[in-house]
């Protein structure tokens, strides 16, 4: 009866079982390196070009500050969900998380933006609104800014007829002020992202 | 006195009982608890205990983003723990309300609104070696002189 | 017909074996249970409404949100029915691709179901065993996708990242060990001779209840419904020519069996991938337009639903989703729990049938 137990209590007797049942703890787990974690500043220099902030799936989790040095994108833990859009979004490579960045050179992959502007021509008043806040218009006539007429065709938005009408849509950035100035929801601003991967051309 | 409250002190921060509730999660967080149990990262080397009952527990774990069903219920879940007792929120939801704080939906986040939180743990979901790094080091930190400060 | 009932014990909404809040109510006689129902609404979120009038970048991961443990799925039937809807090709590699990171999905989500249902009657040691592969599982998903549960893998057009050719070297060594450590588990599960009495037996859904309640998923293919598989109908998996797993013994055991079996059958899957996986570009590009579509795949947990209607520039005008677990809650508090022996079998028999609330209720 007592004989089976001897050899288990010789075994448990032995300092090395001791010492293992007493202090042994896992081995300290690190975070693997492809791991995606939150996006951290690579050196190269945001040009606010707003692709991340657009691209984020989540409220509130990144905005573009103005530093002293320039502009530098903030992630707020508790808001960012690690999905690493940002990091393919950017066109210049200012965000890194996990290998991300590695496959996107690798592979040439990308996320490219494109925008596409509406105009509800029954909700729309031609109350120019839209012409007038948009900043890419403000940038190619100068008169836009102060709220005058324009001069030239070469605009993003311009009003004529009563109507708005839209006439270099390329230009666009995708800010969405003129759909925050309109006052009657006629204009809206859709932001087409598309998952590209170049082909290597050949030298 | 003090031998008493050091060994307290001792004690409290080597045997820990979790409890975990969620309240309107999307499930992520409560399998990155669960794979805290697991024999790779191991909870209970540390003297962490997952029971799921309230009335014995000293730390919630609060998953989730507080949706309507939960009113009340949260607050009498956080009465029926004994004192010392501490809630970690884990995961964005509890924190901000994630990707479903958005006009329309129907939860109330933040849950620090609700009860008392005293540490967050960011990440949607987090690893479960983050969610053991706060749980340990927040245990101590709460747990000491328990008797002392609360006069 | 006035009916004897001892008492009314209700379990829920926190209880030490759910996972999530949920609440049974067992009318009982002693110890023997006549009726049980089911009180959800403990997670209402609302998804579906925060997702209409919003883009495929962030419906995309609302839909993983939907349910945290089987989000690929998700992910690649919302994807999927977007890319239906607008036409646009998938490249052979990324398909297969998808493939892979569903089938690592699944496996997780099936080791995790049983892990719960061996923890819950109390077979802690099996329990530890299965969640130590399952963590295996989540490394192999991690190294591929870039984490652990949320992964975000699937876009219109294809997939996020390649899969590196040393990725594929460390997925089949670990596709082998854990095809072993699974096998061992699996005969442990079925030779247990306690595991025996508190499974084999208890809970029985025949296959007409399972007709009647419109079960779906491992838990109508435990009662002999093999075909209910959506992955039949679907074109790449049409390609891999696998046969569904099915029982006929609808009972606890046989669903835990199952679940072990599509283990392993998902091995095979990907290893063929694998072994089909040709060179290639991982994604074609392609902006959703407008339209509507229902679309359904094979969750882990039976068949999930989309119908997604879309405006011109690919925005979600309206959307319902149908998640599997509906089913499988209803078939398990009206048909499994109706003459389980014991209360204590009550709780074990809700888990095996793997009621996933948080998709439940969205």
């Amino acid at each position: 009866m007592s004989l089976p137990i001897i050899p288990y209590l010789q075994e448990i007797a032995r300092l090395e079982w001791l010492h293992k049942f007493f202090f042994v703890r896992t081995a300290p787990l690190v975070t693997p390196s492809y791991s995606r974690g939150f996006p951290e500043l690579t050196n190269k220099t945001c040009t606010h070009a707003l692709f991340c902030m657009m691209a984020c799936p989540a409220p509130g989790a990144i905005d573009v500050i103005k530093t002293p040095d320039g502009w530098e994108p903030r992630i707020h833990k508790g808001h960012c969900i690690r999905c690493g859009l940002c990091v393919e979004a950017c066109p210049n490579g200012v965000l890194t998380s996990g290998r991300i960045l590695e496959s996107m050179f690798n592979d040439s992959t990308r996320l490219s933006f494109s925008f596409r502007i509406d105009v509800d021509t029954n909700l729309c008043m031609g109350c120019g609104n839209c012409a007038v806040a948009c900043p890419v218009n403000k940038l190619i006539d100068t008169q836009m800014a102060y709220g005058g007429r324009a001069s030239t065709d070469q605009l993003l938005l311009k009003v004529s007829d009563g109507k708005c009408h839209v006439l270099h849509a390329e230009l666009c950035t995708g800010c969405k002020t003129c759909e925050n100035h309109c006052p009657n929801e006629a204009i809206r601003v859709s932001r087409l992202l598309e998952a590209v991967q170049i082909a290597e051309v050949e030298p | 006195m003090n031998v008493l409250q050091s060994v307290k002190n001792l004690v409290r921060s080597k045997s820990i009982h979790v409890a975990y509730v969620d309240v309107g999660s999307c499930n992520g967080c409560d399998i990155e608890v669960l794979a805290c149990l697991s024999p790779r990262y191991d909870i209970e080397q540390y003297g962490i205990y997952v029971h799921n009952n309230p009335r014995e527990a000293d730390i919630l774990l609060v998953i989730g983003a507080y949706t309507p069903g939960w009113e009340e219920k949260l607050h009498t879940l956080w009465e029926k723990i004994p004192d010392p007792k501490v809630a970690i929120a884990v995961g964005n939801c509890p924190i901000s309300g994630c990707l479903f704080n958005r006009p329309h939906s129907l939860i109330d986040p933040p849950v620090s609104k609700h009860i008392p939180i005293s540490a967050e743990v960011p990440g949607c979901p987090p690893r479960p070696t983050e969610i053991l790094t706060a749980v340990l080091s927040v245990a101590p930190i709460v747990f000491k002189d328990y008797e002392v400060s609360k006069r | 017909m006035k009916r004897t009932v001892d008492v009314s014990v209700p379990l829920g909404p926190i209880h030490p074996c759910f996972k999530e809040p949920a609440r049974v109510k067992c009318e009982t006689k002693g110890e023997y249970v006549l009726s049980a129902e089911v009180e959800l609404g403990y997670m209402k979120k609302g998804i579906e409404r925060i997702m209409r009038g919003r883009p495929w970048q962030e419906v995309m991961f609302l839909a993983e949100r939907v349910c945290g443990i089987c989000s690929v799925i998700h992910n690649m039937v919302f994807i999927e029915a977007l890319e239906q809807i607008s036409a646009i090709s998938v490249p052979e590699r990324a398909a297969l691709l998808r493939v892979i990171a569903n089938e690592l999905d699944r496996m997780q989500s099936h080791i995790l179901a049983n892990f719960s249902y061996c923890y819950t009657i109390e077979h802690e040691t099996l329990g530890m065993y299965l969640l130590d592969v399952r963590e295996r599982v989540m490394d192999e998903l991690e190294r591929i996708t870039g984490a652990r549960v949320t992964c975000a893998y699937i876009v219109p057009g294809g997939v996020r990242f390649d899969i590196r050719s040393q990725d594929v070297l460390h997925l089949r060594a670990n596709l082998a060990a854990i095809e072993g450590e699974v096998t061992r588990y699996m005969r442990m599960f079925e030779s247990g001779p306690l595991i025996g009495l508190r499974s084999k037996g208890v809970g029985i859904l025949t296959r007409e209840a399972a007709l009647e309640a419109y079960a779906v998923g491992p838990t109508a293919r435990a009662s002999g419904m093999p075909d209910i598989d959506r992955r039949l109908r679907h074109p790449t998996y049409k390609t891999l020519g696998f046969t569904p797993v099915s029982r006929t013994e609808g009972d606890n055991y046989a669903r835990i069996m199952v679940r072990f079996q599509e283990v392993l059958e998902s091995i095979a899957i990907i290893r063929r991938c694998l072994d089909l996986l040709p060179v290639g570009p991982i994604r074609g590009g392609g902006i959703p337009g407008i339209g509507e579509i229902a679309y359904s795949g094979e969750a882990p947990r039976g068949e999930l639903s989309y119908y997604i209607k879309t405006d011109a520039a690919g925005r979600v005008v309206d959307i319902s989703i149908q998640t599997p677990s509906i089913m499988n809650i209803e078939a398990c508090c009206h048909y499994m729990l109706k003459g389980v022996p014991s209360l204590a079998d009550v709780s074990s028999t809700f888990v095996s049938a793997d009621p996933c609330i948080a998709c439940t209720e969205r």
